[in-house]
């Protein structure tokens, strides 16, 4: 899981495309998620992620954000068929409408997972930076912190791994099959992920001023992020989408 | 008490990190693992903790597989210094982090026994108790995290480069203290190192490593002495080992100052007398 977030070289359509288109697509895929109330149309935009994920060569990316979030999606929709009692009763307390509401909730956590981590599995954070510089004005400052949080993602995942890996070899039980005692025993790893997040954060600060970070303006990169033809069909399939999830 | 037998690795599909390593270590031994960066060393002490499971071979510890037993439960017998001390501090002052690892891992002992030991360790390593980890220096915090791994009082202790960023002080303070448990109270002693001076110092036994290959198990002084394995596994002997292989006849094992200044005077007195 911790290299989710990381990039994957390659020189797909998906590769070719503005970062910013990129975004705009995942962010759209989203959306269309959450305005759709037609199950039909949540699975289509799910095909769609996996599609996005093949055309991009990251499908094995797109099936192991799959997996990952299986247990939680699993836990969700026995939460929800659970809890509620609308509709025609098919089994015990599950009723139809329980069934459809959990398929959704479950499906649209999926489509909102998985579009933005392909999306930056497939840009490199750089680019996203100087595109949000370039083409939307935004100051260097904002699209530096935007994007370290983003690169920060992957790190604080693999910090958090060897944070539990030396608690374990100290006696704590992380290593258990229990997952309730394993939410337990998370507390005390809140100290040292702290620290080191913190500890992290001030160095990057240091290194990018002493580096003239405050020098960087709009004019300071030499990439140019033009808007293709490319990007104008992604523009269109972005609205096609959107008018998907409203209309039907 | 350790055993390796053709231990494989590879950290994903296709990898090979550690590749059919085997050897066997016994109780109160003092054994280095040497190599170059990306020989597979801590890969191999982790494999030796259970943290990570071998894809071929087997490791035994004690007589328990690792595979088959938890890491958490081999705590109690196994202390594990990691290179950076930070992953391991999680408690507000020196006496919580010390008492943490004999609570989770001895928790049968009483909260008297507890606080004796603590006691002990922070006089023995200065700590008044009071002190944040984090806000002490790096090698404090190293000091911190090995005192908490001492508390514990473990058969066998593995360090993951112990030294490394440490000054003369922290280093030999260290070091003398895992030298005395090793002496005094037989805990065998794993470590990863690059500080060849110090592994000729306290280390008894070398295992040298290169690409996931076990090259050379023998004692420090013969491996140190052995150049094309040396240049084999990109490794430099300690300056007094080369300087006593250089001289050649009459220096031979003078692999300490004691033992090279012992040397130059037996040698001088010769030629006086030669006189």
């Amino acid at each position: 899981m911790k290299d989710l977030f990381q990039y994957t070289a390659g020189n797909s359509v998906i590769h070719r495309m503005n970062p910013l288109t990129k975004i705009l697509l995942a962010v759209c895929i989203c959306a269309a998620g959450f305005i759709s109330d037609n199950i039909f149309y949540l699975l289509f935009l799910l095909l769609l992620d996996m599609m996005i994920g093949l055309a991009a060569g990251v499908f094995k990316k797109a099936l192991s954000i799959l997996k990952g979030l299986l247990k939680v999606s699993i836990f969700l929709f026995i939460l929800q068929v659970l809890f509620v009692r609308r509709g025609t009763p098919v089994f015990w307390i599950i009723t139809d409408e329980g069934l459809m509401l959990a398929a959704k909730v479950v499906l649209r956590l999926i489509i909102a997972c998985i579009p933005l981590a392909l999306m930056l599995a497939v840009t490199q954070i750089s680019d996203l930076a100087n595109a949000l510089v370039q083409v939307l004005h935004l100051p260097y400052k904002y699209a530096f912190t935007l994007t370290t949080s983003i690169r920060f993602i992957p790190q604080f995942m693999e910090e958090m791994g060897d944070i539990m890996e030396a608690q374990t070899a100290r006696g704590v039980e992380f290593d258990t099959k229990n997952g309730l005692k394993k939410i337990g025993l998370v507390l005390p790893l809140c100290v040292p992920l702290l620290i080191s997040s913190v500890r992290r954060t001030d160095a990057t600060a240091v290194a990018a001023e002493v580096r003239g970070f405050e020098l960087r303006t709009t004019k300071s990169g030499f990439k140019k992020y033009p808007f293709r033809l490319i990007d104008l069909a992604a523009f269109l399939i972005c609205a096609a989408l959107i008018a998907g999830a409203v209309l039907l | 008490m350790i055993s390796l037998e053709k231990v494989s690795f590879g950290y994903g599909e296709g990898s090979s990190t550690v590749r059919d390593i085997s050897f066997h270590i016994e109780k109160g031994e003092f054994v280095a693992i040497l190599g170059a960066n990306g020989a597979g060393k801590t890969t191999t002490v982790k494999l030796i903790d259970g943290l990570l499971k071998p894809t071929k071979g087997k490791v035994v510890i004690n007589g328990l597989d690792t595979s088959k037993t938890r890491v958490s439960e081999r705590a109690r017998h196994v202390g594990f210094l990691f290179q950076n001390p930070d992953r391991q501090i999680c408690r507000n002052t020196v006496r919580e982090e010390l008492a943490f690892g004999l609570e989770t891992v001895k928790k049968d002992m009483s909260r008297e026994d507890i606080d004796r030991r603590v006691g002990e360790v922070m006089e023995s390593f200065g700590f008044s108790g009071d002190e944040e980890p984090f806000s002490l220096s790096r090698g404090e915090r190293q000091r911190v995290a090995l005192a908490s791994v001492i508390t514990v009082q473990p058969e066998i202790m593995i360090l993951d480069e112990p030294t490394t960023g440490l000054d003369y002080r922290e280093c030999s303070h260290i070091m003398d203290v895992i030298s005395d448990m090793n002496r005094t109270m037989g805990t065998t002693v794993v470590m990863v190192c690059h500080d060849m001076e110090v592994v000729m110092s306290y280390a008894r036994r070398a295992l040298v490593m290169a690409g996931g290959r076990l090259l050379a198990d023998g004692t420090v002084r013969s491996v140190f002495r052995d150049t094309e394995l040396m240049l084999k596994a990109s490794l430099l002997p300690p300056q007094i080992t080369e300087l006593s292989m250089r001289l050649g006849k009459g220096f031979e094992n003078a692999d300490t100052v004691g033992e090279m200044t012992a040397r130059i005077c037996s040698e001088m007195q010769v030629r006086r007398a030669g006189r």
